[in-house]
């Protein structure tokens, strides 16, 4: 049980990264837009031109 | 034998009725699919050809086009100047960034293909579109292409682009969700951490206590929560502090005082080695109210998103006249005293006083009047209106936002602010609950002090624990935001959290016609021809060729792609008609006095137009705004839920009738100004009415503000978006039934989680004051409670 003592403050590092990752994430503008993602996976643009016709 | 004819057919590509005489079609996945004019079939050809076909995949709903002819996009060279580009854009060494309101989007596939559009012309480096806030941020190599290139594009695919200034990365909106997330992940984060301690914490319950193991959790919980605590719960400890000084305590103030004490308590208990702590309650309870922040946040910032919404009516450059010289500059630049020229179907772009020139004006967006208003040197002509058929020159005498568009918008911005805060059933129950447990906690705790001593600390803590409000608090917000997450789904946005509440209790729907029944854009319905000399064709060649010199709306519903016919002696009757000579043979087109003997309809003369020639009737025209899909179930579906429904109109009274007993809407008010729709609302509601008002126009901004609830379209006037609580996206009126039981069956869900939240305390308290309930069982039993009240709200996210 007592490696928890180390254990747990170790997870508590990565949390605080985590934190600090998420933080810099969000001040760097990565998660201004929340709603187009969500949609651009719908849509491909491998359609070659002129194979309208076919799809 | 008169004939009677209606457009079946609808264009591919537009959703315009094919006229009957155009045989034109493009060919799209092996089938020959009708076009009406020649210039869809070319756009249509042009995404076929281009390889961008899934454009009408992906489309939710064929559009009626609102492009503007491209020998029109000459307009945009003038953003190609260096003073132009200086106040649109941000100009680096070799690159340039710009963002673009694009008006007339309306779905991802919109946003598909711009995206691919733009990416395909040479030199632009990136165009990204956010299709919610229907902005477009778009960077090119200024060597290799101009803003104007990006701009015509923009246009010749049939949206309206707005250049907008450049906006910094720290607009309040931006700095506001950026703020909101990083608290939220503190929160959550902070709560599995914590919860996992608690296990461990719990465990030790059953197993028996290791002293340092449970000390070191106990020092790692309060690690972990302070930040949560601090943090994450910063705002509510704000605006609960807010809420005392100004004497009007909110939810904030139990939310702050159960936090802070659990806190407070847990701390102490950690550092004096007490019996229980309950950081695990701090953190969830502290996450899930930032998470129902959290998403309040974002409907609100939709609607925000679309307050673009006042500049997008205005025109983006103006013709400054000075000296004798005319030049092209932004309208933000636009000063007192300046002399500005308006081209026929230009918009306005400052308030001013005409100086010369005659002409007609449009104010139906300012006004609610649809018939255009004569101007004559000497008259005032307002911002956001549209000079129709002259060249104007105008002195300004107000620009932005003191003009009389942006009174409006900021008169609807007050009315918003002053309605009446409805406080949810759950905030009064929930903040009263708090208080009187404070108080049965405190007697409990000196009832056992006196019974029992040892015992009172840790009864005391299992009556505070097992009452925590946390299912009370939970059961509204948990339901509205699972509701208002299931309503952006089926495209509607809430954008007021009372909206639900007050959308459940309407009694009363008022409807605004123009543009909210109906489709705002009036067509021909049939054609009876009267005469057989003539061809259906030919009137309507005829009827065309007489339009044009009309600015009345309904003459947008003759115009003709073909080649018209010459008219001589053009004169518009205004109220009346049009005449003219065509090959010497003298017409008319207009109500049926106007046009001469020989007709023998009915007075329904509002939307049959007469076509006559030397003084006798040849044929009618019906002619008619059309009404919104679903317009009619929806009316039937209110009826069937008791709901009592109403249409208020600016217009004359016979269109509005027939609009009214098509629908068979209860009532009718027709030619209402804003002023009177607003007295209208305001007695039923003293009658004890609930209403909703379904509208758009930004006249109808104040009257939407008036109502308990308000729903509007979302193409309509933008500005009236930003007062409405709730806006529809999509072409159908359906929604509005949606939102209704919606609504109903959230707040439904919210009095069962009350319901239960009251039972299951009610049960507990006494148990737990009784000294039954260990710390571990309060606890488990306070979570359960939660949870049971978040799954019952999530049922609203299955809602059809």
């Amino acid at each position: 049980m007592s490696i928890l003592f180390i254990l747990i403050p170790l997870a508590l590092l990565l949390l605080g990264a985590a934190v600090w990752a998420f933080f810099w994430a969000v001040g760097n503008g990565q998660f201004d837009d929340l709603d187009t993602p969500a949609v651009r996976i719908i849509m491909d643009d491998d359609d070659k031109p002129g194979d309208g016709n076919e799809t | 034998m008169p004939k009677t004819m209606t457009a079946a057919e609808i264009c591919f590509h537009c959703a315009l009725p094919v006229p009957a005489d155009c045989k034109l079609t493009v060919e799209f996945e092996e089938a020959q699919r009708p076009v009406c004019c020649p210039g869809c079939k070319a756009v249509a050809e042009l995404i076929r050809d281009t390889g961008m076909s899934q454009y009408y995949a992906l489309r939710e709903a064929p559009r009626p086009g609102t492009g503007r002819p491209p020998e029109e996009t000459a307009e945009w060279m003038v953003f190609d100047r260096d003073d132009m580009l200086a106040a649109f854009a941000t100009v680096g060494d070799e690159q340039a960034e710009a963002n673009v309101y694009v008006g007339g989007m309306y779905c991802a596939a919109c946003s598909w293909l711009i995206e691919t559009t733009l990416m395909k012309l040479p030199g632009v480096e990136a165009a990204d579109v956010n299709p919610i806030t229907h902005r477009l941020r778009v960077v090119w190599r200024m060597n290799e292409a101009k803003y104007s290139a990006v701009l015509a594009t923009l246009a010749g695919l049939g949206y309206e682009p707005q250049p907008l200034a450049p906006e910094s990365a720290t607009r309040p909106e931006v700095a506001e969700q950026r703020t909101a997330l990083k608290r939220l992940l503190v929160a959550s984060l902070g709560m599995m951490q914590v919860m996992m301690f608690a296990v461990g914490l719990y465990a030790m319950d059953f197993q028996g206590v290791d002293a340092d193991m449970q000390h070191f959790l106990r020092l790692v919980s309060f690690f972990v929560t302070t930040p949560v605590v601090f943090y994450a719960a910063k705002p509510f400890f704000i605006s609960a502090w807010r809420g005392v000084v100004a004497r009007k305590p909110g939810m904030d103030l139990p939310v702050s005082i159960a936090v802070g004490s659990a806190y407070v308590a847990s701390v102490y208990a950690t550092f004096a080695r007490g019996p229980a702590v309950w950081f695990d309650s701090v953190t969830m309870f502290v996450f899930f109210l930032t998470l129902g922040r959290f998403l309040e946040m974002r409907a609100r910032h939709r609607s925000i998103d679309r307050t673009a919404a006042l500049s997008s009516l205005l025109p983006n450059t103006a013709t400054r006249v000075a000296a004798g010289e005319s030049s092209v500059v932004p309208v933000s630049q636009l000063l007192a005293d300046d002399e500005v020229v308006i081209r026929a179907g230009d918009a306005i772009p400052a308030d001013g006083i005409v100086l010369h020139g005659k002409t007609n004006v449009d104010e139906a967006l300012l006004s609610g009047e649809a018939r255009p208003q004569p101007k004559e040197p000497g008259d005032p002509v307002a911002a956001g209106s549209v000079n129709l058929d002259g060249l104007l020159s105008v002195r300004v005498t107000n620009t932005g936002n003191d003009t009389t568009l942006g009174t409006i918008s900021r008169l609807s911005e007050r009315a918003r602010y002053t309605r009446p805060t409805f406080v949810t059933i759950a905030d009064r129950i929930a903040s009263y609950l708090v208080v009187a447990l404070l108080v049965v906690a405190t007697l409990v705790a000196v009832f056992w002090n006196i019974v029992s001593p040892d015992r009172a600390f840790v009864i005391t803590l299992s009556v505070l624990v097992v009452t925590c409000p946390c299912a009370l608090a939970l059961a509204t917000p948990a339901a509205f935001a699972a509701a208002g997450s299931r309503l952006s789904q089926l495209r509607l946005l809430v954008t007021n959290g009372n909206a639900i509440e007050a959308l459940s209790r309407a009694t009363m729907v008022i409807f605004d016609k123009t543009g909210t029944l109906t489709r705002g854009m009036p067509e021909i319905r049939s054609v009876l021809v009267l005469d057989q000399q003539f061809t259906e064709y030919d009137c309507r060649l005829v009827a065309a060729a007489l339009e044009t010199a009309s600015s009345h709306p309904i003459a947008r519903a003759f115009a003709l792609d073909a080649k018209l016919p010459d008219v001589s002696d053009h004169e518009v009757d205004v109220g009346r008609g049009v005449r003219g000579r065509i090959n010497g043979r003298q017409w008319r087109l207009g109500s049926a006095n106007y046009v001469g003997g020989g007709v023998t309809a009915d007075n329904n003369s509002a939307t049959h137009v007469f076509l006559g020639v030397e003084g006798t009737a040849v044929a009618w025209f019906e002619v008619d705004d059309e009404l919104r899909p679903n317009a009619r179930s929806t009316v039937q579906l209110l009826h069937q839920r008791g709901i009592r429904t109403v249409l208020v109109s600016g217009d004359r009274q016979v269109a509005a009738k027939r609009v009214a007993d098509e629908l068979g809407i209860h009532e009718l008010h027709a030619e209402c100004s804003p002023a009177e729709k607003l007295d209208i609302i305001e007695t039923a509601q003293r009658a004890g009415e609930r209403v909703v008002m379904v509208g758009d126009g930004i006249n109808d901004a104040p009257v939407l503000s008036g109502a308990d609830t308000s729903i509007a379209p979302a193409h309509g006037a933008l500005l009236a978006q930003t007062s409405a609580d709730i806006i529809m996206l999509g072409d159908s009126l359906e929604p509005v039934t949606t939102a209704l039981r919606m609504a109903k069956k959230t707040m439904r869900i919210v009095r069962q989680n009350l319901a239960w939240a009251i039972v299951y305390n009610a049960l507990a308290l006494p148990l737990a004051a009784a000294g039954f309930v260990p710390p571990w069982a309060a606890a488990i039993g306070m979570s359960a409670s939660s949870l049971i009240v978040v799954l019952n709200a999530l049922r609203l996210s299955r809602f059809e």
